[in-house]
């Protein structure tokens, strides 16, 4: 692209371009962001992680599928790849590090990997572990990154009990890092009971529903109500 | 009446003097009689007799059964392992056969007389059938085996990247289907074969209808008329998750006459009855998660809504939990399903 574009024109370029999963337009765009002089950060934030926002809300509402998610994800990913380079370290905006993973016994991985997918777009530091990830396995990525959230996800009754477990060992060696829980049989009472820090019904609403927990955390409120 | 003569009574549309109980339990079968879970997957007689057991104690009017949703895996060449830990309920995938698009060119039709776990299922269909039991094979559904030959997500991309690599896995799959199905019905005899069908990965949650529409309801067609054709009677298919936008497909796959169609708490069974009772008996659908934990009371109500709606199916009913019994329910839990079969033919 030659001629000079706004700020505003190449954000909304690139949110379009995740929401029509269309990498090849993304890339242009993230392209003409950096010629341009748009800050990288920016371009991100205000344009493919927007544009991912919408992304979560069009699968909320069954408009989206897993396909359709995972391409745009795609598109997102290939304009990150080129804007990365160039990023500027800032302070601004929250810094997030997560572990994430499903527990094990369970393989499903589909909702956690579409949890990622959103951390990831908000621009967080994400450490996948992967599915049928061992309770003590937690903890150790947790203390080796030094991660302030770590996210469990669990689609059977069975691996849901291993929940508690791992929240027990996280909680009396880092009492201070935030636990999120997911999946289909968790609810907000279940993850209140398991003593979990939050919990979030689906991908749409996880990034807004962590840092509410992380928030609650730092405030130093044990409990949490709804 | 005897085990499967009140199932196989309700099949021929003669009458029978209570509601059917349709077992959808394995884990549970092997923890209720202190052995580890993985006896259900790995051993056939041993899975057979633990299973007689527990079906046995709780009035099941079925089974037993073999069979996991991860199937598809080991027979075309990835790696499964079998559930060992507290937490782990059912043999899971840790290698898939296919990962990368080359990948499917390797892809070979498995031999069902050797390949992966069919020796095992084999095993325990004879023990089916000299017991005088319903003979099943559970191998499928279409999609679900191709998502265990290449990860579901690497499916979901290629729908709309590269749709003809999704179409050759499915034919893949497909094909293996009517092997397997062919291979039981030479050992036992096409009408003595019921073949069962999962498929968990079509949900909605997953897959649109359009997708469903066009990568996955050919195939059901195709295998389940070749099945047909051979001779079998019944097909069931387990419609797992929520397909409510997938309903009105399912009523152009050909599933025997009665076919069998189960279902999970995601479909309402009055909407199940309405679309796929003409000619299908209903089976379903009692919440796993209730049966966990939930109370008793809860538990009996909601059987007594199900068997309500039952009720209405032209061909027929079975009560069901809507997918597989958590392994750690609570003995009593499993046992109101029956009391509330009992109580609801009291009670007229
Ligand atoms: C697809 C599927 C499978 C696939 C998994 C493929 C894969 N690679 O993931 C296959 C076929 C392999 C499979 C196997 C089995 N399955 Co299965 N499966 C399903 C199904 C149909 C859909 C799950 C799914 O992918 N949903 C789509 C995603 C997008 O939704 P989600 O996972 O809920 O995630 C969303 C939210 O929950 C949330 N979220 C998820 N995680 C997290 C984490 C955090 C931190 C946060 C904040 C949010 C969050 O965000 C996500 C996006 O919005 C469900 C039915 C159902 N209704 O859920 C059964 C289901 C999960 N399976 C079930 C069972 C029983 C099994 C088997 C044991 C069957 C068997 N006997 O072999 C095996 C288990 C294998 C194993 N050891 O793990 C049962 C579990 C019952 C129970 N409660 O214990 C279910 C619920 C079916 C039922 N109705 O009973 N299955």
């Amino acid at each position: 692209m030659s001629s000079r574009m706004e700020a505003e024109e190449i954000f909304k370029g690139l949110s379009e371009a995740v929401i029509a999963y269309d990498e090849d337009k993304s890339v242009e765009f993230a392209k003409a962001a950096l010629e341009n002089d748009v800050d990288p950060t920016d371009a991100i934030l205000k344009g493919l992680a927007h544009g991912m926002e919408k992304v979560g809300e069009l699968f909320d509402k069954q408009e989206y599928f897993v396909p359709e998610m995972l391409a745009c994800a795609d598109a997102l990913n290939a304009a990150v790849e080129i804007l990365k380079p160039h990023l500027k370290i800032r302070s601004e905006g929250p810094q997030v590090k997560v572990v994430i993973g499903t527990v094990e016994g369970d393989i499903h991985e589909i909702g956690k990997n579409l949890v990622r997918i959103m951390f990831d777009a908000a621009g967080w530091e994400v450490y996948d572990l992967g599915g049928n990830v061992k309770l003590e396995r937690f903890l150790e990525e947790q203390q080796k990154t030094g991660a302030d959230v770590v996210a469990l996800s669990a689609l059977m009754t069975t691996s849901m009990a291993a929940i508690p477990e791992i929240i027990k060992m996280i909680k009396s060696a880092e009492p201070r890092v935030t636990v999120m829980v997911g999946g289909a049989p968790l609810s907000w009472e279940l993850a209140r009971k398991y003593g979990a820090d939050g919990y979030s019904p689906n991908c749409g609403t996880a990034v807004n529903d962590t840092l509410e927990a992380i928030r609650r955390v730092r405030e130093g409120h044990g409990s949490w109500e709804r | 009446m005897t085990v499967t003569d009140r199932a196989m009574k309700l099949l021929k549309g003669e009458t029978i003097d209570r509601i059917p109980l349709f077992p959808f339990i394995l884990g549970f079968c092997a923890k209720n009689a202190g052995y580890p879970i993985a006896t259900i997957y790995q051993d056939a007689s041993k899975s057979f007799e633990l299973q007689t057991f527990t079906l046995e104690q709780y009035s099941f009017d079925w089974g037993p059964l073999y069979g996991y949703a991860s199937y598809g895996t080991w027979e075309f060449g990835g790696e499964i392992k079998m559930p060992e830990s507290n937490y782990e309920q059912a043999p899971f995938h840790t290698r898939f056969p296919v990962n990368v698009e080359e990948d499917v060119d390797q892809l070979q039709l498995p031999d069902p007389a050797k390949a992966g776990v069919l020796p095992i299922a084999m095993e325990f269909s004879k023990l089916q059938a000299s017991n005088q039991r319903p003979i099943s094979i559970i191998c499928g559904g279409n999609f679900s085996i191709a998502g265990n030959i290449c990860p579901v997500e690497t499916l979901c991309r290629w729908m709309l990247k590269k749709p003809e690599l999704v179409h050759r896995i499915m034919k893949m799959a497909t094909d293996h289907i009517v092997d397997v199905v062919r291979y039981w019905c030479e050992a036992f005899g096409a009408a003595q074969v019921i073949p069962q069908m999962w498929e968990p990965l079509a949900a909605n949650i997953i897959i649109s209808p359009k997708q469903f529409e066009r990568f996955v309801l050919p195939y059901l067609v195709e295998s389940s008329k070749k099945i047909l054709a051979m001779g079998v009677q019944h097909i069931l298919y387990h419609i797992c998750g929520d397909q409510n936008k997938n309903l009105p497909m399912w009523t152009q796959v050909p599933t025997g006459n009665p076919g069998l169609c189960s279902f999970g708490i995601d479909i309402d069974l009055s909407v199940a009855i309405e679309y796929l009772g003409e000619n299908n008996v209903i089976i379903g659908n009692i919440d796993p998660i209730a049966l966990l934990s939930e109370t008793p009371d809860t538990i009996y109500n909601l059987c007594k809504t199900a068997i309500e709606k039952g009720k209405s199916a032209p061909r027929g009913f079975m009560l069901s939990s809507g997918c597989e019994v958590p392994p750690e329910a609570p003995p009593y839990n499993v046992y109101i399903m029956q009391k509330a079969i009992k109580d609801s033919m009291a009670s007229g």
